[in-house]
Protein backbone atom coordinates (compact mmCIF):
# COMPACT_ATOMS: atom_id res chain seq x y z
CA UNK A 1 0.00 0.00 0.00
CA UNK A 2 1.30 3.79 -0.87
CA UNK A 3 0.45 6.59 1.79
CA UNK A 4 -1.33 9.56 0.47
CA UNK A 5 -1.90 12.85 2.17
CA UNK A 6 -4.58 14.99 1.43
CA UNK A 7 -4.35 18.73 2.41
CA UNK A 8 -7.89 20.42 2.50
CA UNK A 9 -8.11 23.79 2.28
CA UNK A 10 -9.13 24.33 5.84
CA UNK A 11 -5.58 22.82 6.36
CA UNK A 12 -7.37 19.60 7.78
CA UNK A 13 -4.62 16.79 6.79
CA UNK A 14 -6.30 12.98 5.80
CA UNK A 15 -4.42 10.61 5.76
CA UNK A 16 -5.07 7.38 3.04
CA UNK A 17 -3.68 4.73 1.71
CA UNK A 18 -4.07 3.24 -1.94
CA UNK A 19 -2.59 -0.01 -4.19
CA UNK A 20 -0.21 0.74 -6.70
CA UNK A 21 -2.34 1.30 -9.89
CA UNK A 22 -5.43 2.79 -8.37
CA UNK A 23 -5.93 6.82 -9.11
CA UNK A 24 -5.22 9.12 -6.97
CA UNK A 25 -9.34 10.21 -7.18
CA UNK A 26 -9.97 6.82 -6.05
CA UNK A 27 -8.24 7.32 -2.93
CA UNK A 28 -9.35 10.59 -2.10
CA UNK A 29 -12.80 9.36 -2.48
CA UNK A 30 -12.31 6.01 -0.65
CA UNK A 31 -10.78 8.18 2.13
CA UNK A 32 -14.04 10.83 1.91
CA UNK A 33 -12.23 14.13 0.67
CA UNK A 34 -15.59 15.86 0.23
CA UNK A 35 -13.92 18.27 -2.65
CA UNK A 36 -12.64 15.51 -4.76
CA UNK A 37 -16.11 15.24 -6.12
CA UNK A 38 -14.90 13.57 -9.51
CA UNK A 39 -18.69 13.25 -11.51
CA UNK A 40 -17.68 11.53 -14.22
CA UNK A 41 -15.93 8.59 -12.18
CA UNK A 42 -12.70 8.85 -13.56
CA UNK A 43 -12.85 9.71 -17.53
CA UNK A 44 -10.81 12.81 -17.53
CA UNK A 45 -14.76 14.21 -18.45
CA UNK A 46 -15.66 17.01 -16.03
CA UNK A 47 -12.59 18.42 -14.63
CA UNK A 48 -13.99 17.86 -10.79
CA UNK A 49 -11.36 15.87 -9.05
CA UNK A 50 -8.58 18.88 -9.72
CA UNK A 51 -5.73 18.69 -7.40
CA UNK A 52 -2.59 20.61 -6.94
CA UNK A 53 0.91 18.94 -6.26
CA UNK A 54 3.76 20.22 -4.92
CA UNK A 55 6.63 21.41 -7.38
CA UNK A 56 8.78 18.82 -6.64
CA UNK A 57 5.87 15.76 -6.90
CA UNK A 58 4.75 17.35 -10.28
CA UNK A 59 8.24 17.01 -11.60
CA UNK A 60 8.61 13.50 -10.52
CA UNK A 61 5.50 12.62 -11.50
CA UNK A 62 4.51 11.40 -15.04
CA UNK A 63 3.58 14.45 -17.28
CA UNK A 64 -0.24 14.83 -17.95
CA UNK A 65 -1.37 13.79 -21.11
CA UNK A 66 -2.79 16.32 -23.59
CA UNK A 67 -6.99 15.37 -22.97
CA UNK A 68 -5.86 16.05 -19.08
CA UNK A 69 -4.02 19.34 -19.89
CA UNK A 70 -7.14 20.35 -21.70
CA UNK A 71 -9.37 20.21 -19.32
CA UNK A 72 -7.25 21.65 -16.49
CA UNK A 73 -8.01 24.89 -18.58
CA UNK A 74 -11.22 24.92 -17.18
CA UNK A 75 -10.81 24.05 -13.30
CA UNK A 76 -11.09 26.78 -10.74
CA UNK A 77 -8.62 28.51 -10.39
CA UNK A 78 -5.55 26.32 -12.12
CA UNK A 79 -1.96 26.51 -11.10
CA UNK A 80 0.74 25.62 -12.60
CA UNK A 81 1.34 22.28 -10.66
CA UNK A 82 -2.31 21.58 -10.79
CA UNK A 83 -3.50 18.10 -11.79
CA UNK A 84 -6.74 15.96 -12.23
CA UNK A 85 -6.58 13.25 -9.41
CA UNK A 86 -8.14 10.54 -11.86
CA UNK A 87 -5.47 10.65 -14.35
CA UNK A 88 -2.30 10.31 -11.37
CA UNK A 89 -2.14 6.55 -10.76
CA UNK A 90 -0.23 5.28 -7.24
CA UNK A 91 3.24 4.16 -7.83
CA UNK A 92 5.35 2.63 -4.97
CA UNK A 93 7.61 6.19 -5.44
CA UNK A 94 4.80 7.94 -4.54
CA UNK A 95 4.98 7.09 -1.01
CA UNK A 96 4.20 9.48 1.57
CA UNK A 97 3.18 12.21 -1.31
CA UNK A 98 1.02 15.21 0.10
CA UNK A 99 -1.84 16.83 -2.34
CA UNK A 100 -3.19 19.98 -1.75
CA UNK A 101 -6.91 19.26 -2.32
CA UNK A 102 -9.08 22.88 -3.32
CA UNK A 103 -11.82 24.10 -1.33
CA UNK A 104 -14.19 23.35 -3.94
CA UNK A 105 -14.43 22.32 -7.83
CA UNK A 106 -17.64 23.79 -9.03
CA UNK B 1 -43.35 -7.97 -20.95
CA UNK B 2 -40.48 -10.23 -19.33
CA UNK B 3 -40.96 -11.85 -15.81
CA UNK B 4 -38.68 -11.41 -13.13
CA UNK B 5 -37.36 -14.80 -11.32
CA UNK B 6 -38.01 -15.23 -7.52
CA UNK B 7 -40.55 -11.88 -7.47
CA UNK B 8 -44.07 -11.56 -8.49
CA UNK B 9 -43.04 -8.63 -10.67
CA UNK B 10 -42.48 -8.78 -14.62
CA UNK B 11 -40.36 -5.62 -16.40
CA UNK B 12 -43.04 -4.37 -18.39
CA UNK B 13 -41.47 -0.48 -18.79
CA UNK B 14 -44.63 0.64 -20.84
CA UNK B 15 -47.36 0.23 -18.32
CA UNK B 16 -48.95 1.84 -15.29
CA UNK B 17 -47.46 -0.16 -12.71
CA UNK B 18 -44.05 0.58 -14.00
CA UNK B 19 -44.57 4.43 -14.57
CA UNK B 20 -46.46 4.11 -10.82
CA UNK B 21 -43.22 2.77 -8.74
CA UNK B 22 -39.92 1.18 -11.36
CA UNK B 23 -37.97 1.05 -7.81
CA UNK B 24 -40.06 -2.12 -6.38
CA UNK B 25 -39.27 -3.70 -10.52
CA UNK B 26 -35.39 -2.29 -9.93
CA UNK B 27 -35.34 -4.10 -6.91
CA UNK B 28 -36.79 -7.24 -7.67
CA UNK B 29 -33.89 -7.28 -10.33
CA UNK B 30 -30.85 -6.46 -8.24
CA UNK B 31 -32.30 -9.10 -5.90
CA UNK B 32 -31.34 -12.00 -8.14
CA UNK B 33 -27.68 -10.48 -7.77
CA UNK B 34 -26.67 -10.92 -11.15
CA UNK B 35 -27.48 -9.03 -14.78
CA UNK B 36 -31.28 -9.96 -15.91
CA UNK B 37 -31.77 -10.41 -19.17
CA UNK B 38 -34.57 -8.35 -20.64
CA UNK B 39 -35.47 -10.24 -23.88
CA UNK B 40 -37.85 -7.68 -25.53
CA UNK B 41 -35.01 -5.34 -26.24
CA UNK B 42 -32.07 -8.31 -26.07
CA UNK B 43 -30.35 -6.26 -23.34
CA UNK B 44 -28.88 -7.05 -20.45
CA UNK B 45 -29.77 -4.97 -17.45
CA UNK B 46 -27.62 -3.84 -14.71
CA UNK B 47 -29.05 -2.33 -11.45
CA UNK B 48 -26.09 -2.53 -8.92
CA UNK B 49 -23.92 0.42 -9.17
CA UNK B 50 -20.79 -1.22 -8.81
CA UNK B 51 -21.90 -2.89 -12.20
CA UNK B 52 -23.29 0.45 -13.95
CA UNK B 53 -20.27 2.00 -12.86
CA UNK B 54 -18.09 0.04 -14.12
CA UNK B 55 -19.49 -0.37 -17.27
CA UNK B 56 -20.10 3.23 -17.86
CA UNK B 57 -16.34 3.50 -16.97
CA UNK B 58 -15.11 0.60 -19.70
CA UNK B 59 -13.82 2.32 -22.34
CA UNK B 60 -14.26 -1.05 -24.68
CA UNK B 61 -17.85 -0.17 -23.84
CA UNK B 62 -19.55 1.94 -26.55
CA UNK B 63 -23.19 3.29 -27.34
CA UNK B 64 -22.64 2.62 -30.89
CA UNK B 65 -21.91 -0.43 -32.21
CA UNK B 66 -21.87 0.25 -35.88
CA UNK B 67 -17.67 0.50 -35.70
CA UNK B 68 -17.35 -3.59 -34.96
CA UNK B 69 -19.95 -5.18 -36.77
CA UNK B 70 -20.06 -6.50 -40.26
CA UNK B 71 -20.69 -4.44 -42.92
CA UNK B 72 -23.81 -6.26 -43.61
CA UNK B 73 -25.08 -6.42 -39.76
CA UNK B 74 -24.94 -2.97 -40.24
CA UNK B 75 -26.98 -2.69 -42.87
CA UNK B 76 -29.77 -4.51 -41.53
CA UNK B 77 -29.12 -2.87 -38.37
CA UNK B 78 -30.30 0.78 -40.26
CA UNK B 79 -32.69 -1.23 -42.25
CA UNK B 80 -34.69 -2.51 -39.29
CA UNK B 81 -34.13 1.17 -37.98
CA UNK B 82 -35.57 2.14 -41.26
CA UNK B 83 -34.81 6.02 -41.11
CA UNK B 84 -33.33 6.02 -44.54
CA UNK B 85 -36.41 8.40 -45.65
CA UNK B 86 -35.77 10.48 -43.15
CA UNK B 87 -32.89 12.45 -44.74
CA UNK B 88 -32.72 15.61 -42.13
CA UNK B 89 -33.10 13.49 -39.10
CA UNK B 90 -30.12 11.03 -40.04
CA UNK B 91 -28.04 13.61 -40.74
CA UNK B 92 -28.49 16.00 -37.60
CA UNK B 93 -29.83 13.80 -35.36
CA UNK B 94 -28.88 10.40 -35.64
CA UNK B 95 -24.67 10.70 -35.78
CA UNK B 96 -24.10 13.38 -33.19
CA UNK B 97 -21.80 14.01 -29.99
CA UNK B 98 -24.26 11.85 -27.86
CA UNK B 99 -23.56 9.07 -30.27
CA UNK B 100 -20.10 9.54 -31.79
CA UNK B 101 -17.11 7.71 -29.58
CA UNK B 102 -13.35 7.80 -29.68
CA UNK B 103 -11.56 10.98 -31.12
CA UNK B 104 -14.69 12.42 -32.71
CA UNK B 105 -16.34 12.44 -29.10
CA UNK B 106 -13.44 13.92 -27.84
CA UNK B 107 -13.04 16.39 -30.65
CA UNK B 108 -16.61 17.61 -30.64
CA UNK B 109 -17.04 17.87 -27.01
CA UNK B 110 -13.95 19.82 -26.56
CA UNK B 111 -15.47 22.31 -28.88
CA UNK B 112 -18.31 23.12 -26.23
CA UNK B 113 -17.12 22.08 -23.18
CA UNK B 114 -15.86 25.74 -21.63
CA UNK B 115 -19.64 27.25 -22.47
CA UNK B 116 -20.60 24.49 -19.94
CA UNK B 117 -17.96 25.08 -17.05
CA UNK B 118 -19.43 26.03 -13.29
CA UNK B 119 -17.69 29.33 -14.19
CA UNK B 120 -19.23 29.88 -17.50
CA UNK B 121 -22.47 28.58 -16.92
CA UNK B 122 -22.89 30.39 -13.15
CA UNK B 123 -22.82 33.90 -15.56
CA UNK B 124 -26.89 32.66 -16.56
CA UNK B 125 -28.07 33.08 -12.94
CA UNK B 126 -29.45 36.65 -13.47
CA UNK B 127 -30.58 35.76 -16.59
CA UNK B 128 -32.34 32.32 -14.87
CA UNK B 129 -33.54 34.54 -12.13
CA UNK B 130 -35.13 37.55 -14.12
CA UNK B 131 -36.91 34.37 -16.10
CA UNK B 132 -38.24 32.45 -13.22
CA UNK B 133 -39.65 35.81 -11.51
CA UNK B 134 -41.27 36.88 -14.91
CA UNK B 135 -42.96 33.21 -15.89
CA UNK B 136 -44.34 33.13 -11.17
CA UNK B 137 -45.49 36.81 -11.18
CA UNK B 138 -48.02 35.71 -13.75
CA UNK B 139 -48.69 32.20 -11.56
CA UNK B 140 -48.41 33.40 -8.31
CA UNK B 141 -51.99 34.81 -7.86
CA UNK B 142 -53.51 31.60 -8.90
CA UNK B 143 -54.47 28.89 -6.33
CA UNK B 144 -53.45 26.14 -8.19
CA UNK B 145 -51.53 25.13 -11.00
CA UNK B 146 -49.82 22.54 -13.31
CA UNK B 147 -46.42 22.66 -11.52
CA UNK B 148 -45.01 20.96 -14.71
CA UNK B 149 -47.00 22.23 -17.58
CA UNK B 150 -47.27 25.75 -16.38
CA UNK B 151 -44.55 26.25 -15.58
CA UNK B 152 -41.41 23.77 -15.33
CA UNK B 153 -41.93 23.36 -18.33
CA UNK B 154 -40.98 26.86 -20.15
CA UNK B 155 -38.05 27.48 -17.82
CA UNK B 156 -34.80 24.96 -19.16
CA UNK B 157 -35.90 25.57 -22.41
CA UNK B 158 -35.91 29.30 -22.43
CA UNK B 159 -32.31 29.22 -20.50
CA UNK B 160 -30.38 26.44 -23.01
CA UNK B 161 -31.84 28.66 -25.85
CA UNK B 162 -30.05 31.74 -24.47
CA UNK B 163 -26.66 30.12 -24.04
CA UNK B 164 -27.27 29.04 -27.59
CA UNK B 165 -28.07 32.48 -28.68
CA UNK B 166 -31.25 32.21 -29.37
CA UNK B 167 -34.14 34.77 -29.32
CA UNK B 168 -36.17 34.32 -26.45
CA UNK B 169 -39.36 34.87 -28.63
CA UNK B 170 -38.30 31.96 -30.45
CA UNK B 171 -37.59 29.72 -28.02
CA UNK B 172 -40.99 28.27 -27.34
CA UNK B 173 -40.66 27.04 -31.07
CA UNK B 174 -37.43 25.50 -30.54
CA UNK B 175 -39.24 23.44 -27.73
CA UNK B 176 -41.78 22.54 -30.02
CA UNK B 177 -39.30 21.26 -32.74
CA UNK B 178 -37.17 19.22 -30.01
CA UNK B 179 -40.44 17.12 -28.55
CA UNK B 180 -41.12 16.65 -32.54
CA UNK B 181 -37.89 15.47 -33.73
CA UNK B 182 -37.52 12.96 -30.37
CA UNK B 183 -40.31 11.16 -31.41
CA UNK B 184 -38.44 9.36 -33.34
CA UNK B 185 -36.59 8.02 -30.17
CA UNK B 186 -39.95 6.93 -28.90
CA UNK B 187 -40.49 2.62 -29.31
CA UNK B 188 -43.79 3.46 -30.15
CA UNK B 189 -43.34 5.68 -32.75
CA UNK B 190 -45.27 5.01 -36.21
CA UNK B 191 -44.63 6.15 -39.62
CA UNK B 192 -46.65 9.59 -38.84
CA UNK B 193 -44.28 10.38 -35.88
CA UNK B 194 -41.31 9.82 -37.94
CA UNK B 195 -42.85 12.59 -40.74
CA UNK B 196 -43.02 14.62 -37.94
CA UNK B 197 -39.71 14.20 -36.68
CA UNK B 198 -38.08 14.50 -40.12
CA UNK B 199 -40.85 17.63 -40.53
CA UNK B 200 -39.38 19.37 -37.41
CA UNK B 201 -35.56 18.53 -38.15
CA UNK B 202 -35.36 19.81 -41.58
CA UNK B 203 -37.52 23.29 -39.93
CA UNK B 204 -35.32 23.36 -37.24
CA UNK B 205 -32.08 22.98 -39.84
CA UNK B 206 -33.29 25.79 -41.43
CA UNK B 207 -33.78 28.18 -38.87
CA UNK B 208 -30.66 27.28 -37.27
CA UNK B 209 -28.97 28.56 -40.94
CA UNK B 210 -30.39 31.60 -40.70
CA UNK B 211 -29.05 31.89 -37.38
CA UNK B 212 -25.77 31.15 -38.11
CA UNK B 213 -25.77 33.17 -41.04
CA UNK B 214 -26.45 35.92 -38.83
CA UNK B 215 -23.57 35.35 -36.09
CA UNK B 216 -21.35 34.55 -39.42
CA UNK B 217 -21.84 38.60 -40.01
CA UNK B 218 -22.38 39.73 -36.61
CA UNK B 219 -20.67 37.44 -33.49
CA UNK B 220 -22.14 37.84 -30.22
CA UNK B 221 -21.43 36.10 -26.64
CA UNK B 222 -22.94 32.85 -27.62
CA UNK B 223 -22.43 29.59 -28.34
CA UNK B 224 -23.57 29.60 -31.58
CA UNK B 225 -21.08 32.45 -32.65
CA UNK B 226 -18.43 30.03 -30.89
CA UNK B 227 -19.39 27.08 -32.63
CA UNK B 228 -19.17 29.45 -35.97
CA UNK B 229 -15.58 30.34 -34.83
CA UNK B 230 -14.94 26.38 -34.14
CA UNK B 231 -15.83 25.80 -37.75
CA UNK B 232 -13.93 28.45 -39.26
CA UNK B 233 -10.77 27.41 -37.33
CA UNK B 234 -11.52 23.40 -38.58
CA UNK B 235 -12.44 22.02 -35.41
CA UNK B 236 -15.96 20.58 -36.92
CA UNK B 237 -18.01 20.62 -40.08
CA UNK B 238 -20.98 22.17 -40.82
CA UNK B 239 -23.07 19.34 -40.14
CA UNK B 240 -21.27 18.40 -37.11
CA UNK B 241 -22.12 22.45 -35.95
CA UNK B 242 -25.68 21.72 -36.75
CA UNK B 243 -26.04 18.38 -34.94
CA UNK B 244 -24.66 19.63 -32.03
CA UNK B 245 -26.78 22.52 -31.78
CA UNK B 246 -30.04 20.36 -31.85
CA UNK B 247 -28.36 18.07 -29.65
CA UNK B 248 -27.79 20.93 -26.54
CA UNK B 249 -30.93 22.43 -27.00
CA UNK B 250 -32.63 19.07 -27.22
CA UNK B 251 -30.51 18.26 -24.53
CA UNK B 252 -30.93 20.99 -22.08
CA UNK B 253 -35.12 21.01 -21.85
CA UNK B 254 -36.56 17.71 -21.33
CA UNK B 255 -34.83 16.14 -18.85
CA UNK B 256 -34.55 19.02 -16.63
CA UNK B 257 -38.44 19.38 -16.83
CA UNK B 258 -39.04 15.70 -15.53
CA UNK B 259 -36.55 16.66 -12.44
CA UNK B 260 -38.24 19.78 -11.39
CA UNK B 261 -41.49 18.28 -11.33
CA UNK B 262 -40.08 14.47 -9.56
CA UNK B 263 -38.13 17.16 -7.46
CA UNK B 264 -41.34 18.97 -6.74
CA UNK B 265 -42.95 15.80 -5.91
CA UNK B 266 -40.54 14.32 -3.79
CA UNK B 267 -40.54 17.73 -1.49
CA UNK B 268 -44.16 17.47 -1.65
CA UNK B 269 -44.63 14.23 -0.41
CA UNK B 270 -41.91 14.31 2.43
CA UNK B 271 -42.85 17.55 4.03
CA UNK B 272 -40.13 17.21 6.55
CA UNK B 273 -37.71 17.34 3.99
CA UNK B 274 -39.27 20.46 2.60
CA UNK B 275 -39.74 22.39 5.81
CA UNK B 276 -36.15 21.44 6.54
CA UNK B 277 -35.16 22.68 3.22
CA UNK B 278 -36.81 25.81 3.79
CA UNK B 279 -35.69 26.79 7.44
CA UNK B 280 -31.89 25.65 5.96
CA UNK B 281 -31.63 27.62 2.31
CA UNK B 282 -27.98 26.30 2.80
CA UNK B 283 -29.14 22.90 2.24
CA UNK B 284 -29.99 23.48 -1.82
CA UNK B 285 -26.81 22.36 -3.53
CA UNK B 286 -27.23 18.83 -1.94
CA UNK B 287 -31.41 19.10 -1.66
CA UNK B 288 -30.44 19.54 -5.76
CA UNK B 289 -28.36 16.31 -6.15
CA UNK B 290 -30.41 14.30 -3.71
CA UNK B 291 -33.70 14.92 -6.39
CA UNK B 292 -31.39 13.70 -8.86
CA UNK B 293 -30.49 10.94 -7.01
CA UNK B 294 -33.84 9.84 -5.97
CA UNK B 295 -35.79 10.48 -9.29
CA UNK B 296 -33.21 10.39 -11.77
CA UNK B 297 -34.76 11.67 -15.19
CA UNK B 298 -32.34 9.57 -17.54
CA UNK B 299 -32.67 6.33 -16.02
CA UNK B 300 -31.75 4.21 -18.49
CA UNK B 301 -29.02 4.17 -21.11
CA UNK B 302 -26.89 1.32 -23.52
CA UNK B 303 -23.73 0.13 -23.86
CA UNK B 304 -22.24 -2.25 -26.41
CA UNK B 305 -19.58 -4.55 -25.35
CA UNK B 306 -16.29 -4.44 -28.00
CA UNK B 307 -15.00 -7.14 -26.33
CA UNK B 308 -15.44 -10.69 -24.35
CA UNK B 309 -16.36 -8.54 -20.45
CA UNK B 310 -16.95 -10.08 -17.23
CA UNK B 311 -20.38 -7.94 -15.65
CA UNK B 312 -21.68 -8.77 -12.16
CA UNK B 313 -19.84 -12.17 -12.06
CA UNK B 314 -20.81 -13.24 -15.54
CA UNK B 315 -18.61 -13.54 -19.04
CA UNK B 316 -20.61 -11.47 -22.02
CA UNK B 317 -19.22 -12.21 -25.62
CA UNK B 318 -18.47 -8.85 -27.97
CA UNK B 319 -21.72 -7.52 -29.45
CA UNK B 320 -23.58 -7.70 -25.79
CA UNK B 321 -25.73 -4.61 -25.29
CA UNK B 322 -26.02 -3.81 -21.48
CA UNK B 323 -28.82 -1.68 -20.09
CA UNK B 324 -27.50 1.19 -17.58
CA UNK B 325 -29.93 1.72 -14.87
CA UNK B 326 -28.93 5.06 -13.38
CA UNK B 327 -32.27 5.17 -11.68
CA UNK B 328 -31.71 1.78 -10.30
CA UNK B 329 -28.42 2.17 -9.05
CA UNK B 330 -28.76 5.64 -7.37
CA UNK B 331 -31.55 3.58 -5.11
CA UNK B 332 -28.65 0.53 -4.52
CA UNK B 333 -28.40 0.14 -1.15
CA UNK B 334 -24.78 -1.37 -1.38
CA UNK B 335 -23.64 2.14 -2.27
CA UNK B 336 -26.03 4.56 -0.40
CA UNK B 337 -27.58 4.47 3.15
CA UNK B 338 -31.55 4.40 3.53
CA UNK B 339 -31.23 4.98 -0.37
CA UNK B 340 -35.15 4.98 -0.61
CA UNK B 341 -35.31 7.88 1.98
CA UNK B 342 -35.18 11.57 -0.06
CA UNK B 343 -32.91 13.02 2.37
CA UNK B 344 -32.17 16.95 1.61
CA UNK B 345 -28.64 16.98 3.56
CA UNK B 346 -27.36 12.96 2.03
CA UNK B 347 -23.68 13.43 1.82
CA UNK B 348 -21.83 11.97 0.41
CA UNK B 349 -24.26 11.56 -2.67
CA UNK B 350 -22.48 10.48 -5.80
CA UNK B 351 -25.00 9.81 -7.73
CA UNK B 352 -24.98 8.58 -11.33
CA UNK B 353 -27.59 10.64 -12.79
CA UNK B 354 -25.35 12.46 -15.17
CA UNK B 355 -24.05 8.83 -16.26
CA UNK B 356 -20.38 8.83 -16.02
CA UNK B 357 -16.89 8.24 -17.98
CA UNK B 358 -16.64 9.98 -21.21
CA UNK B 359 -20.17 10.73 -21.69
CA UNK B 360 -20.88 12.55 -18.55
CA UNK B 361 -23.73 14.69 -18.80
CA UNK B 362 -22.06 18.58 -20.17
CA UNK B 363 -25.17 20.22 -19.34
CA UNK B 364 -25.11 19.13 -15.38
CA UNK B 365 -24.04 22.56 -14.05
CA UNK B 366 -26.32 24.35 -16.08
CA UNK B 367 -29.45 21.58 -15.21
CA UNK B 368 -28.42 22.19 -11.39
CA UNK B 369 -28.00 25.69 -11.27
CA UNK B 370 -31.87 25.75 -12.90
CA UNK B 371 -33.00 23.94 -9.80
CA UNK B 372 -31.09 25.61 -7.92
CA UNK B 373 -32.54 28.91 -8.66
CA UNK B 374 -35.94 27.62 -8.91
CA UNK B 375 -36.43 26.10 -5.54
CA UNK B 376 -34.79 28.80 -3.94
CA UNK B 377 -37.26 31.34 -5.37
CA UNK B 378 -40.20 28.93 -4.56
CA UNK B 379 -39.24 28.83 -0.96
CA UNK B 380 -39.07 32.57 -0.92
CA UNK B 381 -42.05 33.37 -2.90
CA UNK B 382 -44.37 30.98 -1.56
CA UNK B 383 -45.34 30.19 2.39
CA UNK B 384 -47.28 26.90 1.61
CA UNK B 385 -46.91 24.64 -1.49
CA UNK B 386 -48.99 21.25 -1.27
CA UNK B 387 -50.11 18.57 -3.49
CA UNK B 388 -53.28 19.26 -4.93
CA UNK B 389 -53.41 15.80 -7.12
CA UNK B 390 -51.94 13.21 -4.43
CA UNK B 391 -50.86 10.15 -6.99
CA UNK B 392 -49.87 12.85 -10.15
CA UNK B 393 -49.16 10.13 -13.57
CA UNK B 394 -45.63 9.62 -14.74
CA UNK B 395 -44.62 9.50 -18.10
CA UNK B 396 -44.26 5.66 -19.24
CA UNK B 397 -40.93 3.93 -20.59
CA UNK B 398 -37.55 3.02 -19.55
CA UNK B 399 -35.47 5.71 -21.00
CA UNK B 400 -37.67 8.43 -18.98
CA UNK B 401 -38.75 9.14 -15.60
CA UNK B 402 -41.16 12.53 -14.06
CA UNK B 403 -44.68 13.58 -13.88
CA UNK B 404 -46.59 14.10 -16.88
CA UNK B 405 -48.28 16.90 -14.61
CA UNK B 406 -48.41 18.20 -10.83
CA UNK B 407 -51.13 19.87 -9.63
CA UNK B 408 -49.80 21.59 -6.99
CA UNK B 409 -51.90 24.33 -4.62
CA UNK B 410 -49.89 27.49 -3.24
CA UNK B 411 -50.07 30.54 -1.11
CA UNK B 412 -47.53 33.39 -1.64
CA UNK B 413 -45.44 34.27 1.36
Amino acid sequence: MVKVIFIEASGNRIEAEGSVGDSVMQVAVAAGVEAISADCGGACACGTCHCVMSEDWFARLPAPQSDEVDMLEFVIDPQKNSRLSCQVTLSDAMEGIEIQVPASQI
Amino acid sequence: MTSIPNSHLSLDPHGAEFARDPYAIYEAMRALREPFYYDDIETWMLTRMADVEAVALNKTMLRNNEEYISEQARLAQQKALNFHDMPHHERFVQINLLESEGDTHARLRKVVFREFTPAMISRQRAAIQAYVDHLLDQLSDHEEIDFVGDFAAHVPGHIIGRVLGVPDEDCDQLRHWSEEVVRFFDPGRDDADKARAEQATKEFYEYLLTLLTEREKKPQEDLLSRLVEQRNAGNLSQDELISTAMLILMAGHGSTIDVLGSGMHALLRFPDQHVRLCEDPSLMKTAVQEMFRFESPLPFFHRFATEETEVGGKTFPAGTRFGLLYGAANRDPERFENADQFDVGRVPNRHMAFGGGAHFCLGNHLARLDMDVIFTTLNTRFSQIALADPSPEYKRGLSVRGPKALRVGWTRA
